[in-house]
């Protein structure tokens, strides 16, 4: 219905456009006038005002139709003799009524239930019905009055600008609210899991075992079973592990990521450029699930292969995989990105250094790496950040157990990963082990906010000196 | 008699397929300043960048013909630019100081040529150079703070000191007051006219009234071709070119 309705609303508004465009070129032919503004703004002002008051109505009732239809249902039920003890059974009976109209349900209908299945089907037609009648009253009135405003020759440029001016902010709005309810949902879930778990039993506890919390409801939780849970939930082993990964992968990245940039920026000839840039570009495209099977099936058997020749024990799952191929994805982060802050060091520094007699390698090593310096350590930053906020790799590539460990041969996790081992498949949604997920998401996304912070002020900084 | 310190013979420059010089045949004198002058693009620029070899640096760039420099051919493939460097210093249009302290920026040079062994040595280079470039005295207790921090004139004071600093034997000045002010330009020409004691100086300049001041030789440059080159008084008071004359009274360029 609603998708019939906005193909309606849409066929509408493109015959008004060429209507309104005709339209007041008649009128200015006609009347001798001078148009306030060109023909197609007055057809746009018309395709605004017609579908714009329209879509925004249908979207509201949307909404709120299905809120408001239930509560009446469970009203009607209820007077009809329905008992139920709280919003749970409620929400039973609603769905079993719903069913019923749609004809899905296959358990016993007594009378209650069949009575309020045809005042559903009832409210459901009515709500249908008004919703079409209200939409067709909106768009006559909008657009009887916006063709008014048209044969008054109103200044349907300006209108048209502010409105749309209005659409971008809107959108902007949206953008921005979003945002804030992840960051707010994140926040409040983690209030609810410190609520169980101390904050700095979680901050500095060494012991990561929450499978220990499965299935045990936050709100009853006794004595006891708090004692038992206070060190299942230590963050330390999950950050150690994310930061060991990191290191390694920046351990891969930075050199060779910069050595390539400086290549790029200061020896390549603009057609080797050409071609290798993209190239290596390429692989920030490579799906990161790709790169994780490839360490997971490959470079992980093979380093434990390497490691029984040479005698050591190697896990197949070893942060050193993990972190290799991790390293290998961000190369390109780190290439590019000091590739750019290279060359926008000026010509004039490279100059003054070949003056005065040194070679290219001394003046990228002495002058332009130091002047550059700012913007590069900006994007090693960024390439950890992306390094910190992986998962994929680390999900297939690294381990699951919470090792507290600096030996890159052994398998270690990451905050990533548990938050997937944590939330995947079926969960208690009020169980501290599943909010500890949020707490986990809301450590990762203030220390990936610091990170960018200070990358962003560094990378600025190095901009303002050169511009 | 003054001996010739850098001759070019038929010297030609291409980039790419642009050619930028014209069969140049330009002296310069030791000790002496010789301004270049010319309307923008003429090859002024491109002149001097031949004769410490700056035209490298820019791969479509081809240079003909011959450059000599107490006898030795600047153009030959096999010249070792770097000491080439360190005998002819270069100061650009714009203040380049490198983003480091000012006591860095001049020890730079003496460092990259293994001159100035012991700190109190390069300390002395530093001081020598400084003083030469008449900075000493406003930047003498702040050797640490970034070359950017001086202001325009004085750091483009501190980038003479930092071609002083390897001790050429030629200074080349690409437009050095162009984007300094009338207080600024006026001790840079002071400092010139001290410098051209001990060395040999090239200036290109747009400001003819730059040239009459501190050259004793002036090259008049246009669309590749030097035009004429004489003493300065002579070309501004009565050259032989109708060219020449046009553009010192204003009539072009």
């Amino acid at each position: 219905m609603n998708i019939v309705l906005i193909f309606l609303i849409t066929i509408f508004s493109i015959s008004l456009f060429f209507y309104g465009k005709s339209k007041t070129k008649t009128i200015s032919i006609k009347d001798n006038i001078k148009l306030n503004a060109l023909p197609k703004f007055y057809g746009y002002y018309l395709v605004l005002w017609c579908s714009i008051p329209a879509l925004v109505f249908l979207l509201v009732w949307s909404l709120f139709e299905p809120v408001i239809i239930k509560s009446i249902i469970i009203e009607t039920a209820a007077n009809q003799g329905a008992t139920f003890n709280d919003k749970n059974e409620a929400n039973l009976i609603y769905e079993k009524i719903k069913a019923i109209h749609l004809g899905t349900y296959f358990g016993d209908i007594d009378s209650i239930l069949k009575e309020s299945a045809l005042a559903y089907a009832k409210f459901i037609n009515l709500f249908t019905n008004s919703k079409v009648v209200l939409i067709f009253g909106i768009i006559i009135a909008s657009v009887i009055y916006s063709l008014k405003k048209i044969k008054n020759n109103n200044k349907a440029r300006d209108d048209v600008e502010v409105i749309l001016k209005g659409l971008l902010f809107v959108s902007s709005l949206i953008a921005i609210l979003t945002t804030l309810g992840i960051i707010f949902s994140l926040l409040f879930e983690s209030i609810k899991f410190f609520s169980v778990i101390n904050i700095f039993d979680y901050l500095f506890g060494t012991n990561w075992s929450p499978q220990r919390a499965f299935v045990r409801d936050a709100s009853s939780i006794t004595a006891a079973e708090f004692e038992e849970l206070k060190d299942a939930f230590g963050f330390i082993p999950l950050i150690a592990g994310t930061s060991f990964i990191a290191f390694i992968a920046m351990l891969v990245a930075v050199p060779i990521g910069l050595f390539s940039g400086i290549y790029m920026a200061e020896y390549a000839s603009i057609k080797v450029r050409r071609i290798s840039k993209p190239i290596i570009e390429i692989l920030a495209g490579i799906p990161t699930v790709v790169y994780g099977f490839f360490a997971a099936l490959t470079v992980g058997p093979f380093f434990r292969q390497v490691g029984e020749n040479l005698g050591l024990t190697v896990s197949s799952e070893s942060a050193l995989a993990a972190g290799l191929i991790m390293g290998i994805m961000i190369i390109p982060y780190v290439s590019s990105l000091s590739d750019d802050v290279i060359n926008s060091v000026p010509q004039s520094l490279r100059d003054g250094s070949y003056a005065v007699g040194a070679t290219k390698s001394e003046t990228i090593k002495q002058v332009v790496i130091p002047a550059a310096l700012p913007g590069i350590i900006g994007s090693v930053l960024l390439a950890v950040s992306r390094a910190i906020g992986e998962t994929m790799i680390v999900v297939m590539a690294a381990g699951l157990a919470a090792n507290l460990t600096i030996n890159p041969l052994e398998s270690t996790t990451t905050i990533t990963t548990q938050i997937v081992m944590i939330l995947v498949g079926d969960q208690e949604f009020d169980s501290p082990k599943t909010q500890s997920a949020f707490a986990l998401g809301l450590t990762l996304f203030i220390a990936t906010l610091i990170l960018n912070y200070i990358a962003q002020r560094a990378v600025k900084k190095y901009r303002e000196k050169y511009d | 008699m003054t001996n010739i310190k850098i001759k070019s013979k038929n010297l030609n420059v291409y980039y790419g397929d642009k050619q930028a010089l014209f069969d140049v045949n330009l002296d310069l004198n030791e000790k002496e300043v010789t301004a270049l002058i010319g309307p923008s693009g003429c090859g002024k620029s491109t002149f001097i960048r031949c004769i410490n070899r700056m035209n490298d640096v820019i791969d479509i760039c081809k240079v003909t013909g011959n450059i000599e420099m107490d006898g030795m051919n600047i153009n030959d493939k096999d010249l070792d630019v770097v000491s080439l460097r360190e005998r002819v210093g270069m100061v650009f249009q714009k203040p380049n100081p490198f983003p480091k302290s000012i006591y860095d920026n001049i020890s730079y040079g003496p460092k990259i040529h293994g001159k100035g062994e012991t700190k109190s040595e390069l300390d002395q280079i530093v001081e020598n150079s400084l003083k030469k470039s008449a900075l000493w005295e406003e930047v003498k207790d702040r050797l640490d703070e970034p070359g950017t921090s001086l202001s325009g004139g004085q750091q483009q004071r501190l980038c003479i000191a930092r071609a002083i600093s390897v001790n050429p034997e030629v200074i080349l000045m690409d437009e050095p007051c162009s984007a300094l002010d009338p207080i600024a330009t006026a001790k840079i020409e002071e400092l010139i006219d001290e410098l051209k004691k001990t060395y040999t100086i090239v200036i290109v300049t747009h400001s003819m009234a730059q040239a009459v001041r501190v050259s004793q030789k002036t090259g008049f440059f246009h669309l590749g071709k030097l035009i004429e080159v004489g003493k300065t008084e002579k070309i501004f008071k009565n050259p032989n070119n109708k060219m020449t004359q046009d553009y010192i009274t204003g009539r072009f360029g």
